[in-house]
């Protein structure tokens, strides 16, 4: 069976075009950023590095949720896990990302009632199956997770559950992407725009970013066709000198983007400040409750206030999320730091360049 | 927290199940049988060249589209045994039962091991029943061991991959991680996949009754494809080359692990084989394999290379290469 819009993306003689004109157009070496953890996994998952010319480098951005969270979040999220009566329920990339002195995973194996979830749905359920006791989600994501989230504290105010509470870790990308150009000793020639927070967001959500800085951008899908088509928009962009926001995505991204998903994640969240790994406290680039919906802040209800912490010794997440070391440059690669015994999170997350790195190359 | 402890990822058939066997494990029990390292022990009794395997089984859920853990069982250390190039014999069953799992499971498990065990002409001999309280083990935890005869010229390790060879697999890859994984709670897919459990000693035996001279057999269950071909070319210091184009895998198999972020390589199989032959002989073998009822979908899916020993790398469909790793982290406890 064919699977549709998945085939014809992975085309064998439609990429090989594509890697010719690639091939043909590019004459400076230039320094490309995927800002989606998605992205960076395709890449490698297809060989698309291997295709490319000597000097086009690809770097990974800020766009893995769990790579990006703070080490103070991560804390709080195995402290929720300590607590007596409390079910920490969570995406499977966080289990294994290394607080200051454990992980989700070792708590759960020492007993702690850690359950890996597909949505917070399933964590709204476990709730209500579970009245007795206090239910904690640890929200960890971007744009394309907010609203989901959103939608389950809706679904828990109108089931009347209560013992249910999430802890915001959420992040917002263009905040995050105009940070970035402020870093000094960056060096990125474009940006290879996430598809899926796109979809949400709408190609519109990048345009102040990109008249700041003019920039070029693509929107791109996540299969092998999608990553060569924007790869080749932002190095004929490049050679041209005609830097455009262009939307190389539009089966699934439109200028407005989703705006029901939009309307409900602004109906329970507000932005406000937040600290990622590396680039430390953006303003106005997290999605934190509003208000009236305190009751559902766990760490309000438990009074969770982890204190900043270093993030671990010699390790390079934070630059390596910017662009500014490759995960060969960081010492503690492959020697201290492997899937099985990670040090950063980029080396836990599925999504994460370390481990990305580490699993194709 | 620093005492180390075990974790889930130390079943996970994967990188760390490896050093656990080869940091602890190993050295413990240290004898040449052990240390080949393939998937049952070869025996050398008084002249007779046996095969001897065990296996434990834990999957959750206990029933699943096309199997339940009993047939499971069966089939995996027949399979076990098979794959050393051996014809199974006998089995034994151990059964760690807790307390409450209802009589008519219980039959019905056993039914379906007496029938599988039938299907593949093997007798189960002996065995232990244990029953715990409720709470301490998890409806039914099945254990099997089993003997197989080898014929005194058969030579099939994972140490004796060659250059050249061709790489045959027996048909789609991951049904049977994907199936367990679709009929767990919380994730429920429509769709018609099921378990590719199945005895292979047929298609074993008629592999070798073909004359054809066959260096590897594997059956990539726990880790998937990758990681079983990882450590064919560590056993045996070869390097191979796959082509994801020849790679077989059912379409909602495929769209499951699309939406999971799931790569079919590391998922579990517990009906398939791979074949490692001489080019000379693989197109034989693969025909020899599509006769047998569980091998139709069977296709070469590479070769062994001179370079890079020990490495696995897979030529993308748009024509790139990437290196194949061992699994690293548990992707699905319980599999199996």
């Amino acid at each position: 069976m064919a699977l549709k819009y998945i085939e014809e993306y992975r085309d064998g003689s439609l990429a090989r075009g594509l890697v010719k004109k690639i091939h043909a157009v590019s004459k400076k070496d230039l320094r490309l950023m995927e800002v989606c953890g998605t992205h960076t996994t395709s890449i490698f998952r297809h060989g698309i590095r291997s295709v490319l010319p000597k000097g086009i480098t690809l770097l990974s951005g800020p766009g893995c949720p769990v790579c990006v969270t703070a080490q103070k979040d991560m804390d709080a999220f195995v402290e929720f896990a300590r607590i007596n009566n409390v079910i920490v329920t969570t995406f499977g990339d966080l289990m294994k990302v290394p607080g200051s002195s454990s992980t989700l995973t070792k708590e759960k194996a020492c007993g702690a009632d850690v359950r890996i979830v597909y949505s917070i749905f399933d964590a709204i359920n476990i709730a209500r199956e579970n009245k007795d006791k206090e239910v904690v989600f640890c929200g960890v994501g971007f744009e394309t997770t907010i609203p989901t989230i959103a939608a389950g504290i809706l679904m828990g105010i109108q089931g009347g559950i209560d013992n249910f509470s999430i802890y915001s870790a959420n992040k917002l990308t263009p905040p995050a992407l105009a940070a970035l150009m402020e870093t000094d000793g960056i060096q990125i020639d474009g940006f290879i725009l996430p598809g899926h927070v796109s979809v949400i967001t709408g190609t519109n959500a990048y345009r102040d970013t990109f008249e700041k800085y003019d920039i070029p951008s693509v929107i791109a899908g996540f299969e092998p066709i999608d990553i060569l088509q924007a790869i080749l928009i932002l190095i004929q962009q490049n050679e041209m000198g005609k830097p455009a926001l262009e939307n190389a995505y539009p089966r699934a991204v439109s200028d407005a983007g989703n705006v029901k998903a939009k309307q409900i994640m602004n109906q329970i969240f507000e932005v406000c400040n937040a600290s990622w790994r590396g680039i430390g406290e953006v303003p106005l680039s997290g999605m934190g409750l509003k208000k009236e919906y305190q009751k559902f802040d766990a760490a309000i209800k438990f009074g969770m206030d982890m204190p900043d912490v270093p993030e671990p010794k010699g390790c390079a997440c934070g630059q390596i999320l910017m662009g500014l070391k490759s995960p060969y440059e960081c010492a503690l690669y492959k020697k201290k730091c492997t899937p099985m015994n990670p040090v950063g999170p980029c080396m836990v997350s599925s999504e994460g360049s370390c481990a990305a790195f580490y699993r194709y190359s | 927290m620093t005492e180390e402890i075990i974790l889930l990822d130390h079943g996970s058939g994967g990188k760390v199940s490896h050093s656990m066997f080869s940091d602890i494990i190993l050295p413990l029990f240290e004898n040449p049988e052990l240390s080949k390292q393939d998937d049952g022990a070869t025996l050398d009794v008084e002249g007779t060249k046996l095969a001897f395997s065990t296996d434990s089984y834990v999957v959750d859920p206990i029933f699943f589209p096309g199997g339940n853990i009993g047939d499971l069982a069966v089939n995996g250390t027949i399979n076990d045994i098979a794959m050393c190039g051996a014809m199974p014999k006998f089995i034994s069953v151990g059964l760690i039962i807790e307390e409450g799992l209802p009589i008519k499971d219980f039959k019905l498990i056993l039914e379906t091991m007496a029938n599988a065990a039938k299907k593949a002409g093997v007798k189960i001999v002996t065995g232990d029943t244990k029953v715990v309280p409720g709470g301490k083990a998890d409806k039914i935890f099945i254990n099997t061991s089993g003997i197989g005869v080898i014929p005194p010229d058969v030579n099939v390790s994972g140490s004796n991959a060659e250059p050249g060879d061709k790489i045959i697999i027996s048909g789609t890859i991951a049904d049977h991680g994907i199936t367990i994984l679709s009929s767990r709670e919380g994730l429920k897919f429509d769709s018609d996949i099921k378990t590719d459990s199945a005895p292979l000693n047929k298609m074993v035996q008629s592999i070798i009754q073909s004359g054809c001279d066959i260096h590897v057999l594997r059956d990539p269950t726990r880790g998937g494809l990758g990681t079983t071909l990882n450590e064919i070319a560590l056993q045996s210091n070869v390097g191979i080359k796959i082509d994801e184009q020849s790679l077989p895998v059912r379409g909602p198999v495929q769209g499951i692990c699309e939406l999971l972020g799931f790569d079919p390589l590391y998922i579990a199989n517990e009906g398939k084989l791979i074949a490692f032959v001489p080019q000379k002989d693989a197109q034989k073998t693969l025909e020899v394999i599509q006769q047998n009822e569980f091998g139709k979908d069977a296709v070469i899916i590479g070769e062994v290379t001179k370079t890079d020993p020990g490495s696995v790398f897979l030529q993308t469909s748009i024509g790139g290469l990437r290196i194949i790793d061992m699994l690293t982290g548990e992707q699905l406890p319980r599999i199996c």
